[in-house]
């Protein structure tokens, strides 16, 4: 089941409301959870079990650090000393550890086994019978349950929180239950931190006139971007992917580039939908992009494209990592033989290194997506070690490197890389990536062009109409990249204009979206990771 | 406070620390520049900045850092 199906938008989600508005203000936050659960078991059945386990190891493990800190500060006001002080804030940070590292264990093993082991293994026996060794481990056959890349990160987060004293962990249990299940971001997120939701998922604040319209304005732009753009560019894909030596580089670039643009549109589209639907129960969601395609490098991308699994990996990967203190011993080395440039450059390279190893594992337990990942890791590695040498060169060139040319060039640069990024991503095997990737240098000729684009089951009315969608979708966001907000300045129009835009969006939906024979609908991506 | 301007014009002289008040959201500074700045307010002023203090509003004007500098040294 997808978010974008008649079900979950029209049956499931207004009974909801519906549920929610008519109870007191005090049950509806109970209202929320069974309905999360509801959706999460209509999807992975019995598999609940292991969100609830995750929840409640979370909840537990949270209080028990906050008795200990209530401990220790009571120990504190009874002491003086400076060095005495110190003595007991390690002596309680121990404690705390221990139960921070064992439940983080707790809720890694579940991602493990349901997500990593069976390529482990694989590839374990693959180094068998590499060393002619006769034997091969037995891989066992299992789904996981929904979105549990996402809710574990979560976890990590409120147990990594709740030891740093960033936030107070709540003795509110439904609240943490609510926190990991939460039906509309359990499938693809966005990943959330506890303070970000904490005083809002709870609130039990009625559902307003206002939050309804706004809610739904936005799950219909994701239904757009999904059925008009995304299900349409999907045959295509498909076909290019599958039999990519039958055309030429430039079709194969065309792949790419259709497969870049699905994915954005499939996986925006659903934060839209996500977003819209939370924001019906007044709980505001961090987004998780912001208009990518207008980055100017690989590392802005990565600040603008899933946001939130990128601030995930900084918060409690890279900088942990960078600023750990072996990493900080080895480049205190670099710094007295070379300069701090260096210096920070080592510290980048380890904690970079393994952000993107986790980047890619978190992916899927495949090689290509292992490659993706340190496919970016080297082109953000080498943009940080070349960063001073362009800069001094433009500065000694006399070239504005503010100036639109120059920024619109660095722009076609990264949005190309990006291209062959999602390529690898997409791509069965690395084999397969590979020969994309050597066909569109080795093979780039227009000359079966046109008949090659017409071959892919799409003519020039369905190009027309992604053509023009595109636009629609690069205005609004070139008007919120200005800091406009859309939403709120159709509100204000008057009741004409306003009813008219929302009919035309949802008769485009109802008119344009790819569905029937000669369509494949795009498989929700991200909730399989 | 000088010293703190000093360290920043020498990572990225394109930005006017007086006044800028968006060094992390206006990625002025990226995550391989904090470190740089870290590491080298680290050795100058004798703190250490712990992961948790690594957040936008800590770093995002010359000012927040030296606010972030002097509480750091207050607690040692």
């Amino acid at each position: 089941m997808s978010y974008f199906g008649l079900f979950p938008l029209f049956v499931f989600l207004p009974l909801v409301i519906i549920i929610y508005n008519i109870l007191p203000k005090k049950v509806r936050p109970i209202v929320l959870l069974i309905a999360s659960y509801i959706f999460f078991y209509i999807i992975s059945n019995k598999l609940i079990v292991f969100v609830i386990l995750s929840s409640l190891s979370i909840y537990i493990a949270g209080l028990i650090m906050k008795e200990i800190d209530k401990d220790r500060d009571k120990l504190l006001e009874k002491v003086q000393e400076k060095e005495e002080k110190k003595l007991i804030k390690s002596k309680y940070k121990k404690r705390k550890k221990v139960i921070l590292i064992l439940t983080i264990l707790f809720n890694v093993s579940f991602l493990f086994f349901f997500k990593n082991l069976n390529f482990f293994t694989l590839t374990f026996n693959d180094i068998l019978k590499f060393l002619n060794i006769d034997y091969s481990f037995k891989i066992i056959k299992h789904l996981a349950p929904i979105g549990i890349s996402f809710y574990t990160l979560e976890a990590i987060s409120y147990l990594v929180d709740s030891y740093n004293e960033k936030i107070v962990p709540s003795n509110n249990i439904i609240k943490v239950l609510l926190y990991l299940s939460f039906f509309p971001t359990i499938m693809e997120g966005p990943i959330t931190r506890f303070n970000e939701i904490d005083s809002s998922i709870c609130s039990g604040e009625k559902v307003t006139y206002h939050n309804l319209c706004f809610g739904y304005q936005r799950i219909f732009y994701g239904l757009f971007k999904k059925y008009v753009i995304a299900d349409r560019l999907n045959i295509f894909v498909k076909l290019i992917f599958s039999s990519y030596l039958n055309y030429s580089g430039v079709t194969v670039l065309f792949g790419a580039i259709f497969y870049t643009i699905l994915l954005y549109m499939e996986f925006s589209g659903t934060m839209d939908v996500v977003i819209g639907a939370s924001e019906i129960f007044n709980v505001k969601l961090p987004e998780n992009f912001k208009a990518p395609f207008f980055s100017k490098n690989i590392s802005e991308f990565w600040s603008r494209w899933h946001i939130t699994l990128g601030t995930w990996l900084k918060d409690y990967i890279f900088y942990p990592v960078s600023l750990s203190k072996c990493v900080k011993k080895v480049a205190g080395l670099f710094k007295k033989l070379f300069n701090s440039h260096i210096s920070s450059l080592v510290m980048g390279f380890v904690a970079l290194f393994a952000v993107w190893s986790l980047n890619g594992l978190w992916h899927g337990a495949g090689w290509t997506f292992i490659l993706f990942g340190y496919y970016h890791f080297i082109l953000i590695f080498l943009g940080n070690i070349f960063e001073p040498f362009i800069s001094k060169i433009c500065l000694k060139l006399k070239i504005n490197r503010n100036n639109r040319i120059y920024k619109s060039l660095r722009i076609i640069k990264t949005t190309f890389l990006i291209f062959i990024g999602e390529l690898i991503f997409r791509a069965p095997t690395v084999n397969v990536a590979t020969g994309m990737i050597k066909r569109i240098f080795t093979n780039f000729t227009f000359n079966n062009f046109g008949s090659e684009m017409l071959s892919l089951k799409l003519d020039i009315k369905d190009y027309a109409i992604v053509i023009i969608s595109l636009i629609v979708v690069f205005v609004i966001s070139v008007l919120k990249e200005k800091g406009k907000n859309v939403r709120e300045s159709i509100s204000k129009k008057n009741i004409v204009i306003r009813w008219s835009l929302y009919y035309l969006l949802i008769l485009s939906i109802i008119v344009f979206g790819a569905y029937g024979v000669g369509y494949q609908p795009v498989e929700p991506i991200y909730a399989d990771f | 406070m000088e010293k703190l301007i000093e360290i920043l014009e020498e990572l990225n002289p394109e930005v006017d620390y007086n006044t800028c008040e968006d060094l992390v959201d206006g990625r002025h500074l990226d995550s391989l520049t904090i470190l740089s700045l870290i590491s080298e307010i680290e050795d100058e002023f004798d703190v250490v900045i712990p992961t948790t203090e690594i957040i936008p509003a800590n770093f995002n004007s010359a000012k927040k850092i030296w606010e972030l500098i002097t509480r750091l040294e207050e607690e040692i």
